[in-house]
């Protein structure tokens, strides 16, 4: 009972600020309702039995990408006004895209209708529910799919290093902290004990 | 459908965390239409910062650097993300298992190598 209810509850509210995400006039208004979709998908995760996407969902999701959203949405400096004076000029492209967008859809309806793909066989029945979700996915990502899981990891190490190439710029005046030179700095180079004459003063 | 009973707790915890902002939101709300004047005029209206006109638009470009920041997070937090699977299934994984995160962490390491060296991690 209480399942059903917060299914529909979760599902509804994912839906509904989905159309929000898209139909906010202020692309900052757009980000907060995709969080809120977030939000509610993990709810609908948790319903599903994947705890762990559903944690995943709320720190990657809402905690950095949503963020990542935002500091895009920031960095473009949109101008409403302008954005708005070039619907009619961007009409012809944009109906074209919803065509070619329309046809994908009627043919991924229709391959959907023809039947599943067979792919191979399917090996093993789903999780005995008394595995702990963690512990299932861990026993099949590092093992079985080992070779995915290794590529996930030279993707996010392209990313990183792609978003410094493009974004890092060498500043000249700067400053930075030389730790090896501070750790390398001794008492006897940097204090002098004077013992100066009244009235004489220190040179430096 | 799972057992959510043991998500009550979380949920109650929702629950008054609901109800208590939404008192600090309404209730001086309500405190002050009840028992103060309400005159609105454009100058009470207006922006106020710090006591003169607002100067610009909130919504400033800002440096391309805090993007950089942001991308390196996402990509911590995602290896951090991994580990926590790896971490409870390492007896059922074994060494095999442990190497493979052993290889995952080396290819985030020379990232994180390069990052340094380049110095993306300065501020100034």
């Amino acid at each position: 009972m209480i399942q059903t209810f917060a299914f529909y509850l979760f599902a509804t509210i994912v839906l509904l600020s989905g159309a929000f995400t898209i139909f906010a006039k202020n692309p900052v208004h757009s980000v907060l309702w995709l969080i809120l979709a977030f939000f509610n998908a993990a709810g609908l995760m948790v319903l599903a039995g994947a705890e762990f996407i559903a944690m995943l969902l709320v720190i990657v999701y809402v905690g950095a990408v949503a963020v990542l959203f935002l500091f895009v949405v920031m960095m473009l400096d949109i101008d409403f006004a302008e954005l708005r004076a070039g619907f009619a000029r961007y009409l012809f492209f944009g109906i074209v895209l919803a065509v070619f967008l329309a046809i994908e859809l009627v043919l991924g309806l229709e391959a959907f209708r023809a039947g599943a793909i067979k792919l191979g066989t399917a090996t093993s029945a789903p999780v005995d529910a008394a595995v702990p979700n963690l512990e299932a996915i861990g026993a099949l990502l590092y093992t079985k799919y080992v070779f995915l899981f290794e590529a996930a990891g030279l993707i996010l190490l392209v990313a990183m290093i792609g978003a410094i190439v493009l974004t890092h710029r060498k500043r000249s005046g700067t400053r930075p902290q030389n730790v090896a030179k501070q750790v390398r700095r001794r008492p006897q180079d940097a204090v002098r004990n004077l013992t100066p004459e009244i009235g004489q003063g220190v040179d430096l | 459908m799972v057992d959510l009973s043991q998500y009550l707790p979380i949920l109650l915890f929702l629950g008054v965390a609901i109800a208590i902002s939404s008192i600090f939101v309404f209730l001086p709300m309500g405190v002050a239409r009840l028992t103060g004047a309400h005159k609105p005029t454009a100058a009470k209206l207006a922006e106020y910062e710090c006591g003169f006109p607002a100067f610009e638009d909130s919504r400033s470009q800002f440096d391309v650097r805090f993007y950089l920041v942001a991308i390196l997070f996402i990509i911590f937090d995602l290896e951090a993300a991994f580990l926590f699977p790896w971490a409870v299934s390492l007896e059922e994984i074994g060494i095999a298992g442990w190497a493979t995160m052993m290889v995952f962490l080396f290819e985030l390491i020379i990232g994180f190598i390069y990052a340094w060296k380049v110095g993306a991690l300065e501020w100034e």
